[in-house]
């Protein structure tokens, strides 16, 4: 497949919109080539760093154009970059400002986009990096016919959602996902690309923002968003354009949510199950469905501990670290999944070393770190009750914080004289619970707030 | 801590252990002048959006998630504090 063809099945007129900037897609690829030719000569991999959504976009088709790999780190800071860049010598970083300098001046002259650039199945479309609990990367490549493959899937399942009267117009994304990890390269990168659906250069995050955004571009719109993001939504109470698909993903989105948000945006919410290790490969309409339909082809083996993944796009099988029940129809639900994993806003972490990690520092003397059921906010924190007679928090958090990615440095990070141990010295969920709610109420009694 | 709060620095720091289950951090121990994000109290871009809201509620200010200030807002109780100040209806 040749970066033309991208377009050529789809031609849409149009390809980006935000505010002022609107973009053909030959606007958009004349930019791409303007990058591609600063590059450089060499094949060695991008490090894409952009945060401007339209900027990322054309930093990804340049690394195309120029049949260079795209690396992710998974995040900007200083370090996450530097240990991707030593690992790939050679590697070009480009970010917003880049993109901005070569494609300042577009009435010089350009030999035109080379579109007849092949894109090979076998070519690694991106490496994504992940930091896991431990904070050591680890590698996601893909190759590209496997994430267009992905695509087409996710296409299909968005576009079923879209009503008829609107099917045969160019559907519009509008994302409030970052470009960076998966989740947010599948559909808010490669599906404008392979699926011809127009993308909205912003990235809302405040509930106003996502309805002026919404509001910027036509009809059918495609929301891609996370639970986070759409509760923050509904509980605002603000008026959205009609919106004809929301996608979610990242974390589990209940069904009383998912109603909430179809009631608000007058469409249906489709949630995306994947992983980063498989991409998205089920899907289901969460406000009157419990069972995933997984994508044709993917097949669910469950195993003791986790469940292994095969499709035809894979190159290899690939392992999820839900368990699931299967029905007859060859739909899913999710059993949960091994004790040990937590899930906070979409990245993932093993309890047991989150616990090893503050039993290692100095002057504590028991603590334990854990994923209540109820939690006030947008997404489920994890607690911690901890035993440091002689710290105090701040120098609890201090010592915690170079260990794990901020999203999971417990909150409530509360000091205790001992932990409710059994006899047996086990610490059951229900205790934890409870002892956890007598703290905070406790808490707030201290400090005059309505327990709310 | 390097600084006494403010009146509206400590309301603010209110709102912030609450908002963002902060329970254990006492508010009038947060240094107006420490950062909030990365280090500090090890904020993330969910607890931005939950302060963003929470402030709309509290004093009507509408935070932007595309400012090119944000960096600068966000960066202490003590910045944070002085444009919601700034930027609040009369």
């Amino acid at each position: 497949m040749t970066v033309g063809d991208f377009f050529s099945l789809t031609r849409p007129s149009l390809f980006l919109v935000s505010g002022g900037h609107r973009w053909s897609v030959e606007e958009y690829l004349e930019r791409a080539a303007r990058v591609a030719a600063q590059l450089g000569a060499s094949a060695a991999p991008v490090i894409n760093l952009c945060e401007q959504r339209a900027a990322f976009l054309v930093a990804y088709m340049a690394a195309l154009l120029s049949a260079r790999t795209t690396l992710l780190p998974s995040s900007r800071a200083a370090e996450a970059v530097a240990a991707v860049a030593a690992e790939y010598p050679g590697s070009v970083v480009v970010d917003d400002a880049l993109v901005a300098a070569a494609t300042a001046d577009r009435g010089s002259e350009l030999s035109a986009a080379p579109l007849a650039t092949e894109v090979n199945a076998d070519f690694v479309a991106m490496i994504g990096f992940t930091s896991g609990s431990t904070g050591v990367p680890t590698r996601h490549a893909k190759r590209w016919g496997t994430v267009a493959a992905s695509t087409v899937h996710n296409a299909a399942a968005l576009r079923a959602a879209i009503p008829p009267e609107l099917s045969g117009k160019q559907p519009w994304v509008v994302g409030t996902v970052p470009s960076q990890h998966m989740y947010g390269m599948e559909l808010t990168v490669l599906l404008p690309l392979l699926d011809g659906m127009g993308i909205h250069a912003g990235r809302p995050l405040l509930p106003e923002e996502v309805a002026a955004a919404l509001a910027e571009v036509p009809e059918p719109r495609v929301l891609v968003s996370t639970p986070a993001h759409l509760r923050a939504i509904v509980a605002s109470g603000v008026v959205l354009p009609k919106t004809a698909v929301v996608a979610c993903a990242t974390a589990p989105l209940d069904a009383e949510l998912a109603a909430q948000v179809e009631a608000a945006t007058g469409g249906i919410l489709v949630e995306m199950f994947g992983s980063t290790e498989t991409c998205i490969l089920a899907h289901r309409r969460t406000a009157q469905e419990r069972w995933w339909t997984p994508y044709t082809g993917v097949e669910l083996h469950p195993e003791s501990e986790h469940t292994r993944v095969s499709a035809p796009w894979f190159l290899q099988d690939e392992r999820l670290l839900d368990l699931v029940e299967r029905d007859d129809r060859g739909r899913f639900s999710l059993l949960g999944r091994s004790a040990d994993l937590v899930d906070v806003a979409g990245k993932r972490a093993s309890l047991g070393d989150l616990n090893q990690r503050l039993l290692r520092i100095p002057g504590v003397v028991d603590g334990v770190i854990f994923q209540p059921q109820q939690s006030r906010g947008l997404v489920r924190r994890l607690a911690a009750m901890v035993v440091a007679p002689g710290l105090t928090t701040e120098q609890l958090r201090e010592a915690l914080a170079p260990a794990m990615d901020p999203v999971f440095l417990p909150r409530p990070l509360l000091l205790v004289p001992s932990l409710p141990r059994t006899a047996a010295g086990k610490l059951p969920r229900a205790t934890l619970e409870e002892a956890l709610a007598d703290l905070l109420s406790a808490g707030a009694a201290k400090r005059g707030v309505a327990d709310v | 801590m390097s600084q006494p709060q403010s009146a509206a620095e400590a309301e603010m720091a209110s709102l912030i252990v609450e908002a963002l289950n902060l329970e254990g951090v006492e508010p009038t121990e947060i240094d107006p002048a420490a950062p909030l994000f990365g280090k500090g109290l090890g904020l993330d871009s969910i607890d931005a959006l939950e302060l963003a809201l929470e402030i709309s509620k509290r004093y009507g200010v509408q935070m932007k998630s595309d400012d090119e200030n944000n960096r600068e807002i966000f960066a202490s109780l003590a910045s944070l504090t002085a444009h919601v100040m700034a930027t609040r209806p009369a």
